[in-house]
Formats: structure tokens, sequence, C-alpha cells
């Protein structure tokens, strides 16, 4: 045994002389990503969307921590490795002035969306960010659950009413509640109802947040909450409960569907957002290309966010993460399910007559956090604990009007524009 | 009387049942995961998903194989293995002296000094990564295994002078008094007394830094990129991934770390004294 370990440790020095001797091999361009962690979308992202780009480039999806911990020391300490950043809009707001410019960047013939580069600008007179793709939240369904769909109701036309009733047979007919709601630590419940539930009942985010109205979306997505599997406070992603069959009908971003569609195409279906009063809400998110000031490549990093906006990459781009191209681009016939189906439940939900689409948060710099804790607060407070929806809103009110006056944020889509930051009546 | 004995050997009959149930439920309770993990891993992805779930394995490689061809995973392994080893000997090489200054010498600042071996794992490492992150890249050891190994070394060190604390400890100072008188100066008692009798001691506190280390993920994620070690390369990869490759990603995180433990099981046990010396 004395000899075994002997034997075993010479060799583990010995390694270990070999490993500080080495040196760093050959510098690839690192593209620093918060999108596309997922193993199989990473496998994706390398095989078909980047080995298309003339230089090597090494691609590394992070969690939100190390990703912003590694973004803040490399910009702290003046230089870096990091080349091409990727992350949703809200992420880079804290960054703007560590962002290169990149308005003299050749797109090409690629014809960007105009909104999409407005927001890339991050407020500032430069452009911080290039859009680099777009998802957005939409509901499927399990084929299983269109029978006990109430009579009457359109599946690309539903209201929340009939959401509501729907779920209610569900439930009674099958004996267990098949409404699934991604209410888990990790799940983008607050998204719901920031996007989604206030413009269709209050048409506004922001402002008429204690409104009469917000109280009476509250009250019904209370009624829809006795309805919807009580298991939805663990849950994340919908494509695992879709799969295993464990809910029928779900709301999430498409991107944490796509597994589901894609899997068993027959057996899903996906449909536009339920309607309210003021219209059928929906909420695009936009994920855009940066690239810090400390960027070791300038150069081969400009011509990677080009490259990212190419029409032909956006394709490859829409197979590997399912998220949507924001460039004009022909769709070839042959995409992958979760492709077809989310995409068309976009185009009729966008296409809608009574679309109302709230966007993203703008402005809030790094207090995005704590305005979406404010949602999320007031779900917990008012369906979890079961508070007086009133008072809740009056003191969450509070809570959201001092977030807005210190982020001196004005406005956005569906609330009208204001001067100052965006008032909570 | 003889009842009075029928009911002893009842008695003891239940205490052994007890014990033997005990055991059988403790096994169970570390086995059946590993087993639905390995049974998982090899399971077609329909299979995993579907309800109730089969007992056996189908034996379908469609999920192992997509991680053998995942970019990057060999690599990593090699990486995470290179610097489980540099912080297995740097944890012991400045553990074992201070464990052993612990135990023999009495000297001012002592309590002080323990307290501030444990004091090391006092701080949340997101918090520490940031400035450790930013002096890194400074210095030059950013993105290097050694710099790695560094900070794994430091938060593997309590247990690695706690651990030799208790060895050195244990060995009666008699011996190493005997030794003198016999002729030994200092470091030949220590080399030829001590030594071999904490040596699988020391081999276990050492393996219990080498698990430390590779099981560690945050500062692995933010202070490397290219010598990415295994859990920072596929453990935020697994959050969303599908169920069926979260079962094989979670075999190919644990099935090197079982067999290294497996293999070296016999030191790990001398940690709690239980081996045969």
């Amino acid at each position: 045994m004395k000899s075994f370990v002997k034997q075993t440790g010479a060799a583990v020095v010995a390694l270990s002389l070999s490993v500080v001797a080495n040196s760093a091999s050959a510098q690839d361009l690192l593209f620093w990503s918060k999108q596309g962690k997922p193993v199989e979308e990473a496998q994706a992202m390398r095989d078909a969307v980047l080995s298309g780009f003339e230089g090597s480039v090494d691609f590394q999806p992070n969690d939100g921590g190390p990703w912003l911990t590694r973004l803040q020391a490399e910009i702290e300490a003046g230089e870096g490795k990091i080349g091409v950043l990727g992350a949703l809009h809200g992420d880079y707001t804290t960054f703007a002035d560590d962002l290169a410019d990149l308005s003299d960047i050749d797109l090409g013939d690629a014809a960007m969306n105009e909104t999409f580069m407005e927001l890339g600008k991050l407020g500032t007179s430069e452009q911080k960010y290039i859009p680099w793709m777009q998802a957005t939240y939409v509901m499927a369904a399990n084929k299983k659950a269109l029978e006990h769909l109430p009579e009457g109701a359109d599946i690309d036309a539903l209201t929340y009413d009939q959401l509501i009733e729907w779920s209610k047979t569900m439930a009674e007919e099958t004996g267990s509640p098949k409404f699934g709601f991604p209410a888990g630590p990790k799940g983008l419940k607050h998204r719901f109802f920031q996007g989604y539930m206030y413009p269709s009942y209050t048409n506004s985010m922001v402002t008429k947040f204690r409104s009469a109205e917000a109280e009476t979306a509250w009250n019904k997505f209370k009624e829809l909450w006795s309805y919807t599997n009580p298991g939805s406070t663990g849950y994340s992603a919908m494509q695992e409960q879709l799969l295993t069959e464990e809910v029928w009908v779900v709301f999430d971003h498409t991107a944490r569907l796509a597994n589901a569609f894609n899997e068993r195409p027959d057996d899903f279906i996906a449909f536009p957002a339920p309607a309210g009063p003021t219209g059928r809400g929906f909420m695009p998110v936009v994920v855009g290309v940066a690239i810090p000031k400390t960027a070791p490549d300038m150069d081969a990093a400009k011509k990677l966010v080009s490259y990212m906006a190419n029409p032909a990459t956006q394709i490859e781009t829409l197979k590997a993460l399912s998220f949507f191209p924001v460039v004009d681009v022909e769709l070839p016939s042959d995409m992958p399910a979760a492709v077809q189906l989310s995409g068309s439940a976009i185009a009729k939900m966008s296409g809608s007559a009574d679309a109302n689409p709230g966007l993203l948060p703008v402005g809030l710099g790094d207090l995005g956090g704590e305005f979406s804790q404010v949602y999320t607060d007031t779900f917990e407070r008012i369906v979890l604990g079961g508070e007086d929806v009133r008072a809740v809103l009056d003191a969450q009110a509070e809570t959201l009007r001092n977030v807005m006056v210190e982020a001196n944020a004005p406005c956005w889509a569906p609330d009208p524009a204001s001067d100052g930051p965006c008032p909570v009546e | 009387m003889s009842t009075e004995s029928t009911v002893v050997t009842g008695n003891q009959r239940i205490a052994k049942w007890s014990v033997n149930i005990s055991i059988v439920f403790l096994c169970l309770w570390v086995l059946v995961p590993i087993y639905l993990l390995i049974a998982n891993t090899f399971s077609s992805p329909a299979e995993v998903n579907a309800f109730p779930k089969r007992i056996y394995p189908s034996f379908d490689t469609e999920s192992v194989r997509f991680f053998m061809n995942f970019y990057g995973v060999g690599s990593a392994l090699w990486n995470s293995f290179k610097v489980a080893c540099l912080t297995m000997i740097m944890s012991i090489a400045v553990g074992a002296p201070a464990g052993y200054a612990l135990s023999r010498f009495e000297f001012r600042g002592k309590n002080t000094f323990r307290v501030l071996v444990l004091m090391t794992r006092a701080f949340p490492l997101p918090l520490l990564a940031l400035p450790l992150a930013v002096m890194f890249i400074k210095v030059g050891l950013d993105d290097t295994v050694l710099g790695l190994a560094i900070v794994h070394t430091v938060l593997a060190l309590p247990f690695a002078v706690l651990i030799t604390f208790s060895l050195f400890s244990g060995v009666p100072v008699e011996l190493e008094e005997a030794a003198w008188t016999l002729g030994c100066n200092r470091l030949q008692a220590f080399i030829k007394v001590i030594f071999p009798l904490v040596l699988p001691g020391i081999a276990a506190s050492a393996i219990f830094a080498f698990v430390i280390s590779w099981n560690e993920v945050f500062a692995a994620a933010v202070l490397t990129i290219e010598h990415r070690t295994l859990p920072a390369f596929l453990l935020q990869s697994l959050d969303d991934a599908p169920l069926h490759l979260k079962f094989a990603g979670g075999a190919v995180l644990v099935v090197p770390a079982l067999i290294f433990i497996f293999m070296v099981r016999k030191y790990l046990f001398s940690m709690w004294g239980i081996a045969n010396r």
C-alpha cells in the first residue's frame, strides 16, 4: 500500500509539473453568451452556425452569474479575453459605457428591424449592440386537450375567459388540473404579468398597475390558478411537463417549448396567447450581440457581429436556438417542427386584429431585476398568499413607483410616452 | 429462567433485525438514485419521459453518444483531473505542516490561527470571484490550471488542516521522543516514525481535497475559459437540457468520481480510523 501511495504521488507530482509548464494554446475568438446554454443548443451553435465563420470561434454559453462576473472582472481589469457578447437587451443596460460603438459596422445586405436597432442604442447616441435574434411567449397544448375546448372557442383567437373555462372543464373531466404555468424559481412568470396579462386587461404595463382593471385581471388570474396544476410553483421550462404529460396546456417562452415540439411534433400544437378586454397582449424579446471595449481583437469581433446578422446565419441560428430572425429572411420549408409550430403561432399573434405588443422594460438600467420582482411579489402575495388584491396592489404600486423614479425611466409601449419617469397612477 | 432467556434472545433478534434493515435502507438510499441515473442514461429519450418507468434500461446509447461527440468534454475532463491533482498536492503541502504545528507546538495566536483557517470558508465564492478574477487577469494567472488550483486549495485547506491535525494528535508524542533518544533528529524522527503512521490519513485528506476541487463550479466558470473543468463546462449547460441529456450528463459527471473514490476507498476509510493499517 505504501509503495502504491508513493508511486501515485510521484506520478501526480510529475503530471502537475508538466501542467504548470504548459503554455496557452492558440487564441480563438471568444463568444461569451448567455443564450444557447442547453447542451444540444450549444452543440448546434458550434456545428451549424459558427462553423461558417471565417475565423475559429470558441462559443461558451454561461449561467447569468458567471457570465456577469467574468464580464465585470474584465472591464475592471481593463483587459480580457471576451471578444463578442451575446445576451438579452436587459442584460446590456448596465454596461452601456463599456460596450464598443458599433455604428460603423457593415451589415451587408441584411435588412435589420428598425425598432430593434433603436433599442440597441440603449438610449445613447451610439449603437451599443446589434440585434441578433428575437423570441416571444406563446401557448402550447397537447392535442388531447382540444376535445375539452369550450364550445364556439377558436383556438387561434382565445380569450382569457375561454382559457379559464377550458382549464376548468379539463380539471373536472380528467380529474386533475391540466393547465401549467411556469411559476417556479426559474420560471418566466413575471413576463406573463408584464407583457400579457397587464396589456390585455389594462392596456398598460406600469401606469395602470393598481387600477380597477388590474384588480379584475388579478381576480381572473386567481380563478385560472384554481384550475392550474399546483405543481406549477416548481415548473421552469414547460416543455418538460408537456413531454411527461403532467399538464396539457401551458404558457411559456418559445425556446422553452421547442423540445416538446421537436420530439413529438404530431402530439402538440402552438397557439397565440389569449386576449382580454384591451386586446391580445404579448411581449417580443430581443437578444443582441455586443463587443466589450476590452475585446482583444476588435476587427475579428466586428466581423463576427456582422456575420451573425447575415440572413443565412440567421436561419441557421433559428434552427439551432429556436430564436427568430431580426432581419428580413425567407424561411426555407425544411425547418424543425418547433420553428414551424411556434412561428405560425407568433405570426397569428402579432398579426391578429387585436394584437397589443408590450415591450421589454426599457431604460431601467440595473433596476430591471427589481422591476420584475414587483410583479413576482404581487403574484406571490395575491395568488399564493391569498392576500387582498386591492391592498397588495396599493402596496406594490408604491414599490413600483420608487423603482421608476429611481431609474428615471420614461414609459414604453403599451403605456403612452411620458416626460420624466413613467408614472404609476 | 428459560422464559427470561428467550426474551433476551428475542430482544437481540429484534435489535439485529433493525440493524440489518437500517443497513439495507441506507444502501438503497444511496444506490437507487445511482441506479436510476445509470438506467436512464442508457434509455432512449422517449422511454425517459414515459411513465411508468421501465426497470431495466433498453441499452439505447443515443444520449451517451451525444456526450462522446460533444465538443470539449474530453479536454474538460482532463482539465478537471489536472486541477484536482494540483489542488490535492498543494493542500497537503500547505495543510499538513499546519496540522502538525497545531498538534505539536504551543505558540502565540494558536487559537486565532485555527479560527482564521476556518474563516476561508466563511465568504461565499460568488462574492470573492469578481475581485479574484480582476487580480488574476492582472497577474496573468487568469485562465490557467494553476490559478484555479490555487483557489480550490484555499477551499480545501481548512479540511486538510483539521484532518491532519487530528491525525498527528492521534500519534503519541512519546513515539517521536523515543526516536530522538535513539539518535534521530527531528526531521528523521518525523520521516521514519510519524510519517508512515499517518500516511493513510494524509492520503485520505488528499482525496477529500480532490473531491472538493472536482465538484466546484462557480470559480471554475469565472476563472477559466480555455481550460474549463468538467463541472463548469457541463453543469450549467445541463440546467436547461432535456431530461434524457440531464441523466446522461449526470452520469458523465458522477461516474469518473465514483471510479476514483472506489479505487481509493481504503484510504478514505482510514480517515475515520477503520481501515486495516
